[in-house]
């Protein structure tokens, strides 16, 4: 009995340093840096002129009428709708192109997640490159003669602004076609054969086998794509720089500057935790309806 | 019991050797860290070759080059800052940031009288942190002689002569200002020209008012300068889409004859941006005024500020000054970047630098007798502008473009000014 006991114990015991550690590390590196925000949060910090005052809520109270914040707050929910919407539609567009066996589809589909991996600041330095005044697509659209003038793509708030979407999606739809390939490739083929045999089209059969059965792919795809789009900074400061005037401020954009630009600690930090709160809600909330209707289906 | 031993004779031989490289870091003269920025004309070489030649006048000090990775080195300077590694000198950053902390060492005022022209140009309630080596026009108006020539347009003095010179030119089917929108800084120099010429041209003590709170941005003084900015706008001054345009691609349309005008800094001058061939086909006026008086937007400025909290603020600024005061390191700067010397001991000759002909005449701006008043948003003395209000500046410059109600936007900037003097 003993001596099959004794390695039982030693395996728990050899696990239980481990968890510590990670325990540890999070402590260290996620809970303490949050405490300590959501403490500065209350403060009127600023590491450049001495101040450092408990002023409770006030900070979450100027969030209200800050109209920079608000605004950047509104631009920021825009792209994250746009890049769900288009980045989950054409991933799962592409994903269903690319789901083949043969090895040409494997090649197309390495090739599609390439925008994934490369950095975000290279992403945006060479869209810049595209859109700027004498930029490519400019140069095409003249070239053509489909306009006289160059298009200020980046010049004017609205442009600027679905400027932004589009190059966020453009990279976002490579991590996304990955998801749906995986979920595509976990659908059995059986299921495509009985419904076919029972006499349904190809519509029919995307409705009710396909779409069902890759739900979990879509929550998870949907999920990350919010949380990663809510935080956007990279692609916006090389491409903008949050400009013109402010337009394409995002929050994660906003909070740098007010940090960093008006030396405003506790204010950047009650953005903070705005900004990690209303990721916590979207996520959660966006998870918690797809798994219901997961269990629908 | 043996592996007891072994994790904690580990643990202290990591200790020990922990406390052992830090009593090193922190010892004598030893390493001290110089926070730089690289642009085209101050690449790293320059840095290298500067930190070693201002290096053999403090020998027992190594300098560790930390660069900046935002344009702006201010902000990058704070988040060292932030996390604990402000750098313990710091080159070319917005000392007023930081002095109400207390975070830079003041310049022995002997010193400064002794190796500069205005000493106190520089000065921030009495006191100096930054040495003022040389200076700056922002803006100056570059103009394409060529095109002026062949549209029979004579220089423009009065405001009058400029924007009849810009409907002439719009006329010619030619861009009469050329304006790099998309980068912030950039696109605001016709508003740095129009606020130091229009504003601090017939009020030197205006940006001191605004402190004190006995001017507002939205008064018409200033209201009415920005308002030609929209102005400029309506006419159709710039390319459609001046917004989408980069420093880079502004300063090569304009060189390539794609627009007539230029308002750029008096860098624009340096060899960096501009070859001797084709600075003979540049001509250069100050920013116009309505009555035709010269008025200069001036900037004194400097590279090294020193940390009051390095652990050896001697050494820091022996090194700064040295790095200040060594005339190879001035002439890179006046050839690559246009800057003009405000050296007492040293004359522009002697540092024998090879410069344009319109690095000659943006100087003679320089030395000429004429109304000089500080650049707008660019002075490293009592009138830089209040923490985070040069951003909102810039937005300004952008905002112009697609909203004409200045007054309503100048109301907004007089609340972001209230905000960051708030005490």
């Amino acid at each position: 009995m003993s001596t099959h006991t004794q390695p039982h114990a030693r395996h728990r015991i050899g696990l239980a340093p481990l968890a510590v550690l990670a325990l540890l590390l999070y402590a260290a590196f996620l809970i303490y840096p949050l405490v300590q925000s959501f403490i500065t949060s209350l403060t009127n910090r600023n590491v450049l002129n001495a101040t450092n005052a408990f002023i409770g809520f006030a900070n979450f109270a100027e969030l209200v009428h800050d109209e920079r914040f608000l605004r950047s707050l509104g631009f920021t929910l825009v792209v994250v709708l746009f890049v769900t919407v288009v980045s989950n539609v054409f991933g799962l567009l592409f994903a269903m192109l690319l789901n083949g066996p043969a090895r040409h589809y494997k090649i197309m589909r390495t090739l599609v997640f390439i925008p994934q991996v490369l950095s975000g600041v290279i992403v945006a330095f060479m869209w810049r490159s595209i859109l700027t005044e004498n930029g490519l697509l400019n140069s095409v659209l003249q070239g053509t003669g489909l306009t006289q003038q160059p298009i200020s793509w980046l010049g004017t708030p609205e442009l600027a602004t679905l400027s932004i979407c589009v190059v966020v999606s453009w990279m976002t739809i490579a991590f996304t076609t990955v998801v749906y390939t995986a979920a595509l490739q976990s659908v059995p083929a059986e299921l495509h054969e009985a419904a076919r045999m029972d006499g349904a089209g190809p519509l029919n059969r995307f409705r009710n086998v396909t779409l069902p059965m890759i739900a979990p792919g879509t929550t998870i795809s949907v999920t990350l794509t919010l949380i990663t789009t809510l935080k956007l900074f990279d692609v916006i400061a090389v491409l903008t720089g949050g400009g013109p005037a402010n337009s394409t401020k995002s929050v994660a954009f906003y909070l740098i500057d007010v940090a960093f630009t008006s030396n405003r600690f506790g204010y950047a930090s009650a953005i903070a935790m705005v900004l990690l709160a209303l990721t916590a809600v979207v996520a959660y909330g966006v998870t918690y309806l797809l798994r219901r209707r997961e269990a629908h289906l | 019991m043996t592996s007891r031993r072994r994790i904690m004779t580990a643990t202290v031989l990591a200790l020990t050797t922990a406390l052992g490289l830090s009593a090193c870091s922190q010892g004598g003269g030893g390493s001290l860290t110089f926070m730089v920025f690289e642009t085209p004309a101050l690449d790293a070489k320059f840095w290298d070759t500067s930190i070693a030649t201002a290096a053999k006048e403090a020998p027992s000090t190594t300098i560790k080059k930390i660069v900046s990775t935002d344009a702006d080195r201010t902000k990058y300077a704070k988040q060292l800052q932030a996390s604990g590694q402000f750098p313990d000198i710091l080159a070319s950053i917005s000392p007023k940031d930081f002095t109400g902390a207390k975070l830079l060492k003041p310049f022995d005022q002997k010193w400064l009288d002794d190796n500069f022209l205005q000493p106190t140009a520089n000065a921030i309630e009495g006191e100096t942190y930054i040495p003022p080596t040389n200076s700056q026009i922002i803006p100056l108006v570059f103009y394409n002689k060529k095109i002026f020539a062949d549209n029979g347009i004579s220089v423009p003095t009065t405001w009058a002569d400029f924007t009849a010179a810009i409907t002439k030119l719009r006329a010619a089917g030619i861009t009469p200002l050329e304006l790099a929108g998309s980068e912030a800084w950039a696109a605001s120099m016709p508003l740095v020209g129009l606020a130091s010429a229009d504003v601090l041209g017939k009020d030197p003590t205006w940006i001191q008012k605004l402190y004190k709170g006995g001017a507002k941005l939205s008064d018409p003084l200033f209201a009415n300068a920005m308002q030609k900015a929209v102005n400029l706008v309506k006419m159709g001054a710039y390319n459609p889409a001046a917004l989408s345009v980069d420093f880079k691609t502004a300063n090569s349309n304009f060189l390539a004859g794609k627009s007539a005008m230029y308002p750029m800094g008096s860098w624009f001058t340096g060899s960096s941006y501009i070859t001797a061939a084709q600075a003979d086909n540049i001509g250069v006026f100050p920013w116009p005024t309505d009555d035709g008086s010269v008025v200069i937007p001036f900037n004194v400025g400097g590279t090294t500020s020193v940390s009051a909290t390095s652990k050896n603020v001697d050494a820091a600024q022996k090194f700064a000054q040295a790095w200040s005061l060594a005339p190879a390191n001035l002439k890179v700067l006046i050839e690559t970047d246009g800057a003009f010397p405000m050296m007492k001991k040293l004359s522009i000759k002697d540092f024998g630098a090879t410069v344009s002909s319109l690095y000659n005449s943006s100087y003679s701006y320089v030395t000429n007798s004429n109304t000089k008043v500080s650049s707008f948003g660019w002075v490293n003395n009592d009138d830089a502008l209040a923490p985070g209000i040069n951003d909102s500046f810039y937005a300004l410059a952008q905002s112009v473009f697609s909203d004409s109600d200045v007054k309503t936007q100048l109301t907004k900037l007089d609340a972001d000014w209230a905000a960051a003097t708030k005490k």
